[in-house]
């Protein structure tokens, strides 16, 4: 029983990994760029969609509606100003500087916004599915929020994985981070997919934050653990397939899970990412990371 | 070739520049700290600047390892926090002195960084980021619960830096600290052993082929990078006297990648700077601490969207542009790089076609060593090179296979072949970047099958790239120094003492006079045409004094006319040493080679001379096609 409810809350966990990793990779895919950001517009969704409801007293509804607006608009003008100018001009910044610079100012950026605006307490959204958490046989629980972040992490996650192979688009996705110049030759307009991906995976954190904040709860700075532990996870992924992303996410979830309920509650996170830094260093070349993009 | 006399002029003006480089940096960090040191340690200010150098102290280190040589690792705060940690414990515990703590503590640091460094430099690139990333949420996690460590709360100290001192004297000795770093760090950049370094973050592949040993340069990196990360530590307990967890969190790790990319991330004193900065405005405004998220998260935007190498970067951008002609040397590394341009580019083009081999009148060693090569009857015949049995497979697809060659060691070997015919991995296995399934390589009587490409390059193996693999951002002299530099069996340190780097850039510029290039020497190789960058990377190929040249597709790319003129500089080169040559270009193969092999589907179908291979049945079907109208030309 011990075990079935660690699996459980392993599962909900590694679910949150999960959907971040694959808003991070499937970003990677088409602009090379690691979304550092990520885990921000999540915690946008969920202290603004708690500060519409609770300070302005809006419906649950429209607050979700009007902070899923907002972060496309944000997540938009992002691109239009800022990777615009570094990307899209006459010299095309690449390496590092871009690769992680840049999505990591913004997450300061919006992390000092959310500071001013919702404070330094935690706060969540209010459930979207309300209710006891659900007896599953066996004195087996899961939080009715939880069932929602597998949920939707597995959606993404499916739904990434079969675009990227089944369709056109996702083959255009695809040539778009392989080769910046080949896929502009090639008639793909790496700008555009740049720019709606870099959106939708914005509202999908913003979505993400909404469903899952019940169980954690967000301040204005818990953004960049959820970005950081995507990034891990993708990591596994060599930051390309949103699939496999999804699969390392659930199963560092679960390690995590194990770890804190047989060996040591104090020390999971620390041998947790002892053992990935490990993995990374015993087989490098399995992750497919070896080359920063020049 | 006469050396135009303003080139020699540069050439000593700049030198004595890059020299002076270090000693201006280091200058200039002493007395202005000093100044605030010795004048105001005691106040909130003078404290604020002494707190800020104990974080230059890392930055100056990550400016190498992370900017300059491009490794990126995120275990800064980790070995910062093994300093600070570790003199905490010594003083406080065990009741040594501060400073004796500190030099202890930084020692040992260089043994458990070789350590890590071993597997850590197992990884590169992204790999080695995601890795090193863990360091501070693993050094965190145990941190926040080791009681002995003070847990999440702290370790204090009893004693300063300077046993009894004052904060005065505290500081000026963290002022001396800072300034010894940035002299050595500046050192080391501008050294023969930094160039290495750079050529290895710009291209590890470039790096090897050039001999450089990149496991080895990047242990190094990492170690030197965790050192003085430590001594940066040990610096903040004997000042602060107070050492919290937070030291090592990943969000230190943030703060200090901040101070570098801001200061400029390739920058020595662009990294103090930016350390200073950002730790003095957030220290003296209430509303900017307040605010510091949204303010450094806008400043970073901005600042890299004006320019990637940051505030240095900036303002070495602007000096050169109010005074173009003075070389600049003491904000930033790139002061190596890019003077003004010298030559439009009908004189560009005109310079790469003249070839200097005639005038045997001058004297370098370079072209001594290159007559003695030429007169040398026995060369044609003896064998320089034999591979026999060798063969090639990637998970089943057969690549090579049973490819037996000899080689003189004089004369061009023309290779060719469809697309996919296995040229450019035969290429590889003879270099060295490709190992082969099977089969063994021998040079000169010496088995080098199981050698890397940089231990193959130090027996005289050359090579240049099918794409131009020049070294972005660096001077065409300083791209065919790389060559030139005898360095691979140095340590880093020797880079800091000694630099020869002066040496191998007088050496490559025999090369490049040689291939009538040397006026080009002071151009960022990045505004030349891809003819000159092919020229470019001959020399580069040849400053070495190979006895084995791998050329992948020199033609490619260039216009007829540019053509002609390569023909007639592989023909120079062919006299001298052994060409083993890869080209598309049928006629240029035909023109230049004495002996030509065809490759089809990984095997060698066809050798012979340039007149068998026009006249070859197989030849004419496999690379021209059936159509009986188009047949090999003569030369034009």
């Amino acid at each position: 029983m011990k075990l079935g409810n660690l699996i459980i809350s392993g599962i909900v966990t590694g679910s949150i990994y999960a959907a971040f990793a694959a808003c991070v990779a499937l970003w990677y895919r088409v602009s090379n760029i690691l979304n550092l950001a990520v885990g921000d517009f999540a915690m946008l969704g969920a202290l603004g969609v708690d500060n519409l409801v609770r300070v302005h007293h809006w419906k649950l509804a429209p607050a979700i509606a009007a902070m899923l607006a907002a972060v496309s608009v944000g997540a938009y003008l992002y691109d239009r100003t800022v990777l615009r100018l570094a990307q899209d001009g006459r010299t095309r910044q690449e390496g590092i500087v871009v690769t992680f610079f840049f999505t990591f100012a913004l997450s300061f950026f919006i992390e000092g916004i959310a500071e001013l605006f919702y404070g330094t307490d935690v706060h969540a959204a209010p459930a979207v599915w309300s209710g006891p958490s659900l007896s599953l046989g066996g004195g087996l629980h899961v939080d009715r929020a939880g069932v929602l972040v597998v949920a939707f992490a597995a959606i993404v996650g499916i739904a990434s994985a079969l675009v990227l192979r089944g369709t056109l688009q996702g083959k255009a996705i695809e040539a778009c981070g392989e080769n910046f110049f080949g896929a502009r030759i090639a008639g793909i307009d790496n700008r555009k997919y740049r720019r709606l991906l870099f959106i939708l995976s914005a509202a999908l954190a913003c979505v993400f934050g909404i469903l899952e904040s019940p169980i954690t709860g967000y301040t204005y700075n818990s953004g960049a653990a959820l970005s950081l532990t995507g990034f891990i996870a993708a990591a596994y992924a060599g930051f390309q397939k949103p699939g496999k992303a999804v699969v390392a996410g659930l199963g560092i979830g679960i390690l995590e899970a194990l770890l804190g309920g047989y060996v040591s509650a104090n020390y999971a996170d620390t041998i947790l990412y002892a053992l990935l830094a490990a993995a990374v260093l015993i087989r490098p070349s399995a992750m497919g990371l070896d080359i920063v993009p020049e | 070739m006469t050396t135009i006399p303003a080139a020699a002029a540069t050439s000593g003006r700049r030198r004595s520049g890059a020299d002076r480089g270090p000693l201006l940096s280091t200058a200039f960090v002493l007395i202005a700290g000093l100044i605030i040191a010795g004048g105001s340690a005691d106040s909130y200010f003078g404290g604020v600047v002494i707190l800020a150098l104990t974080y230059a102290i890392v930055t100056a280190g990550m400016a190498v390892q992370i900017g300059f040589s491009q490794q990126v690792v995120f275990s800064q705060s980790v070995f910062m926090g093994l300093g600070a940690y570790g003199v905490a414990v010594l003083n406080a515990n065990l009741g040594w002195p501060s400073l004796l703590a500190l030099v202890v503590i930084t020692i040992a640091s260089g043994g458990v960084a070789w350590v890590i460094g071993k597997a850590v430099s197992r990884a590169s690139g992204l790999a080695l980021a995601v890795a090193t990333l863990m360091f501070p949420l693993i050094a965190f996690g145990y941190v926040s619960y080791a009681n002995w460590l003070g847990g999440s709360i702290g370790l204090s100290l009893t004693g300063t830096l300077w046993p009894g001192g004052s904060a005065t004297l505290n500081g000026i000795l963290t002022v001396v600290i800072v300034a010894v770093v940035v002299f050595a760090t500046t050192r080391l950049v501008a050294s023969d052993i930094g160039l290495e370094m750079y050529t290895l973050g710009v291209s590890e592949n470039t790096a090897q082929a050039m001999g450089v040993r990149t496991s080895r340069r990047r242990l190094e990196l990492f170690i030197l990078g965790s050192v003085l990360a430590t001594l940066g530590g040990a610096v903040y307990a004997g000042t602060q006297l107070f050492v919290p967890p937070t030291l090592v969190q990943a969000t230190a790790e943030l703060s200090l990648l901040i101070m570098l990319f801001v200061g400029g991330r390739r920058s020595v004193l662009g990294a103090v700077l930016g350390a200073v900065g950002i730790e003095y405005v957030t220290g003296i405004s209430n509303w900017i601490s307040v605010h510091i998220l949204l303010i450094e998260g806008a400043l970073i935007t901005v600042v890299l969207l004006i320019e990637p190498d940051g505030i240095a970067g900036i303002v070495s951008r602007l000096w050169r542009r109010a005074a173009p002609r003075l070389p600049f040397t003491g904000l930033t590394t790139e002061a190596v790089l890019v003077p003004p341009p010298v030559l439009g580019q009908d004189e560009e083009a005109g310079i790469s076609g003249e070839l200097a081999l005639a005038e045997e009148t001058q004297t370098s060693a370079f072209r001594q060593h290159f007559a003695a090569r030429r007169a040398d009857e026995a060369a044609a015949t003896t064998t320089l090179l034999e591979v026999r049995g060798m063969a090639k497979e990637y998970g089943g697809l057969i690549v090579l296979r049973d490819i037996d060659l000899t080689l003189p060691e004089r004369g061009i070997f023309g290779l060719c072949g469809p697309n996919g015919a296995g040229k450019s991995t035969l290429l590889g296995v003879v270099g060295g970047s490709v190992r082969p399934s099977a089969g063994t390589v021998t040079l000169a009587g010496e088995d080098i099958t199981r050698l890397p490409a940089a231990d193959r390059f130090g027996r005289g193996v050359s090579r240049t790239f099918q794409a131009v693999h020049l070294i972005r951002g660096r001077t065409v002299l300083d791209n065919v120094a790389v060559a030139c530099l005898r360095s691979q069996r140095s340590s880093l340190l020797r880079g800091i003492v000694i630099s020869r780097l002066a040496r191998a850039r007088a050496d490559a510029m025999e090369a490049l006079e040689y291939l009538g290039l040397g006026e080009l020497a002071y151009r960022e190789v990045g505004s030349l045409t891809l003819e000159t960058q092919r020229m470019v990377e001959l020399a580069r190929a040849m400053a070495s004094r190979p006895s084995l040249l791998l050329l992948d597709e020199p033609a490619s790319g260039l216009s007829e006319i540019q053509r002609e003129r390569l023909r007639g500089v592989l023909r120079a080169i062919g006299e001298v040493t052994c060409v083993l040559l890869v080209e598309h270009d049928l006629d240029l193969i035909a023109a230049v080679a004495e002996r030509i092999l065809v490759l089809e589907s990984g095997a060698l179908v066809f050798t012979g001379t340039a007149e068998e291979f026009r006249s070859s049945e197989l030849v004419n079907s496999l690379l021209i096609g059936a159509t009986p109208t188009t047949t090999l030309g003569g030369e034009h």
